[in-house]
């Protein structure tokens, strides 16, 4: 495998997500899960650019990233601010411990 | 000019549903007024289409962003033709007609900005699915519609009766527009596009599996909305919403819906094979188990809604034998008579107080004018000569005569015999006989219910006389259909003088002697006791339908246990299912 700037990005792509689901899987803080959903969202945002740069169309690749960007701000603000809310009505931030979804 | 007409018939409602909510509550009569003002404008917008009406789409709105890549939703487009604007044109006057009603109807309920939002939205929303030329937007615009029936359905929240209506209503209509979106996204796929005309040009090059699947996804759809067999169980259901919205969305507009889109691909499935003996054999058991359905209930409403499935049943049998102008022609009839039996019912209840048919009786007398609104729609139903009803269903009984098996024909004849029959019994138990209750209190509709009433009344006089005008703009503007050219006279003479249109008055002046001389008929009712108690028991559908609802939620509490409420744990499954299309996807390659 060559080492050209797409490789690297690929293995970049790859390592973010990988990073991001262990996170998910693992950590039960709440500012914890929203940062490794920005983890997560970081990888995707490489990947639109990686494939609008291999695919020929940077313009719709970066377009789409600089989208991503804004709306993933938002999802990030919010999820704070809930679990500034959840600290403040529950008393904690384990997100086991606010679990209302058991059938 | 058109398009300016177009987007006031579809939005103009839709910012009068905004401005009506914006209205608080407590000015009623701000609301009142708002949204009858609105919905008359948008009515006059869609009138104002119809000396352009065109087969080709004045209005295009490309979705894409960046012009030079083509937008995954296709264009959103209108075609001005002669079915939608005649459908449009439906909506929003009769839905103007349902509002003024309203006003008296609705005196004094709590949260009217969510009663006539809903309605406006719902008037929009019908318009933009008849009008509308894309597949998708079809789609969007159907299911608003369904969203609108529902939540008007379950107005009345606090009663289980109307949420459990609701639901019912929601999930069968949700089920049908599966099959329509399935057909519409297979179309896309194969077509590249989602546009309306392009499909119905080049269905042919489609092949047969996958236009015969798209035909039978449309006649899914068609049924659920429409409510027929075996999708009939909602509409009888929602009479649980406020009477004004089941003369507007349950008799007139939305249950059209389905016909509308059967007759709208008519041309593209017409060679599909068995698609027509489907069509025709879903309309008619529906026609004649609906009818017998309506012979033995009691409650009034309910006995409009069976009715209403039963002629809806007819206007799909016309499709399924060819006559896609008779089943055209039928649902601008029917619109207007059964919006105003409707609504002359809804005077009665709203008087009255109950909706049982046995707990009314002589009220002729105290409502001489709802009487004469409510015999004239009756007359309508039954196909008495010269009441618009008579024409279109005697065209269609014409066509299923020339066009159809000779056993269906026979089988819709009696159907129109018990239609006569159960509406000489609902004039009856309702306006003459005995008082359940001598002591009641009754009084005559209202003025604005009489508002609404008279139109309509005159409209089931004499619309037919535009069935030839309605017969040219459809031979004009729907270039796939081949219709038939027939001016309002030679209709006039072509009917009066068909030996089959006197068969038809023949049965149904049977139906109505069988009514009148039901007291010497004992012998006969007492032979098909065993029908009427599967007619009572709608025919055994109600059982299957909860054994599919009982069946489901056994299955959902078996699943319980898989809900954890561990947030690690249902990450765990989401990354799981993404590894598992992963490999589908690569496999795939």
């Amino acid at each position: 495998m060559a080492l050209s700037p797409e490789n690297i990005l690929l293995v970049g792509v790859f390592g973010l997500l990988g990073i991001g689901l262990y996170g998910l899987l693992t950590t039960r803080n709440l500012i914890k899960i929203v940062m490794v959903l920005q983890i997560l969202v970081k990888a995707a945002i490489l990947g639109l650019v990686l494939a609008g740069k291999v695919s020929g169309q940077i313009d719709i690749g970066q377009s789409t990233a600089a989208t991503v960007l804004v709306a993933d701000t938002m999802v990030a603000v919010v999820g704070l601010a809930l679990a500034v809310q959840i600290r403040l009505r529950w008393g904690t931030l384990d997100v086991s411990a606010v679990s209302k979804l058991r059938g | 000019m058109v398009n300016a007409l177009i987007l006031s018939t579809i939005f103009l409602p839709w910012l009068g549903a905004v401005l009506v909510w914006l209205v608080h509550d407590r000015n009623a009569r701000l609301q009142h007024g708002l949204a009858i003002g609105i919905s008359l404008l948008s009515g006059l917008a869609a009138l104002a289409i119809l000396p352009s009406l065109t087969s080709h789409a004045t209005f295009t709105l490309s979705l894409s962003l960046q012009p030079a890549y083509p937008s995954t939703w296709g264009s959103l487009t209108f075609i001005p033709d002669a079915m939608g604007v005649l459908l449009a044109a439906i909506a929003t006057l009769i839905g103007s007609l349902a509002i003024i009603f309203s006003v008296d109807y609705m005196h004094g309920e709590a949260q009217l900005g969510r009663y006539y939002s809903l309605i406006l939205i719902f008037i929009g929303a019908m318009s933009g699915l008849a009008l509308t030329g894309s597949l998708l937007f079809l789609f969007f615009f159907w299911e608003i519609t369904a969203f609108c029936s529902y939540a008007l359905i379950s107005f009345h929240n606090d009663d289980p009766k109307a949420v459990a209506g609701g639901i019912k209503a929601l999930v069968i209509t949700q089920l049908g527009g599966a099959g329509l979106l399935a057909g519409a996204l297979l179309i896309a796929a194969n077509l590249g596009s989602y546009d309306i005309p392009t499909f119905l040009a080049s269905a042919r090059s489609l092949s047969p599996a996958v236009l015969g699947f798209v035909g039978f996804g449309f006649l899914f759809a068609a049924a659920a909305k429409s409510a027929q067999v075996p999708f009939q169980t909602w509409l009888p259901d929602a009479m649980e919403a406020p009477t004004p919205v089941s003369a507007l969305i349950h008799a007139a507009t939305m249950v059209n819906a389905g016909i509308y889109l059967l007759f709208r691909f008519y041309p593209a499935f017409a060679e599909v094979p068995g698609w027509k003996t489907a069509v025709m054999v879903v309309g008619l058991v529906t026609a004649f188990m609906a009818a017998l359905m309506a012979a033995v209930a009691n409650d009034l409403k309910r006995v409009l809604a069976y009715s209403t499935v039963s002629q809806l049943g007819y206007m799909v049998y016309a499709i399924g034998v060819g006559g896609v102008f008779a089943a055209q022609f039928h649902l601008f009839s029917h619109a207007i008579f059964k919006a105003l039996l409707f609504l002359a019912a809804g005077s009665v209840i709203h008087s009255v107080g109950t909706r049982l048919m046995d707990q009314m009786g002589g009220l002729g007398k105290e409502m001489p004018f709802v009487r004469n609104v409510f015999i004239i729609g009756a007359l309508a139903l039954t196909g008495i000569p010269i009441l618009n009803g008579f024409w279109s269903k005697e065209l269609i009984l014409e066509t299923g005569f020339e066009g159809g098996p000779l056993w269906a024909y026979l089988v819709m004849l009696a159907g129109s015999g018990i239609t006569a029959y159960y509406s000489a019994r609902m004039v009856w138990m309702v306006f003459y006989g005995k008082p359940a209750n001598p002591a009641r209190q009754v009084h005559d509709a209202q003025t604005a219910m009489r508002f609404a009433l008279v139109p309509l009344a005159a409209g089931a006089l004499i619309a037919w006389l535009l069935a030839g005008p309605l017969n040219q703009s459809a031979i004009q503007t729907l270039p796939f259909h081949e219709i038939h050219e027939i001016s309002t006279l030679e209709l006039v003479t072509e009917i009066l003088t068909a030996p089959s249109t006197w068969i038809a008055v023949s049965v149904i002046a049977v139906g109505l002697l069988a009514f009148i001389f039901r007291s010497k008929l004992t012998w006969l009712s007492k032979g098909l006791g065993w029908l009427s108690y599967a007619a009572k028991n709608s025919f055994g559908f109600e059982k299957i339908n909860d054994f599919i609802v009982t069946t489901i939620q056994r299955f959902a509490n078996l699943l319980r246990k898989s809900q954890t409420g561990q947030l690690n744990w249902n990450i765990t499954a989401l990354v799981g299912c993404l590894v598992i299309v992963l490999i589908i996807v690569v496999w795939g390659m």
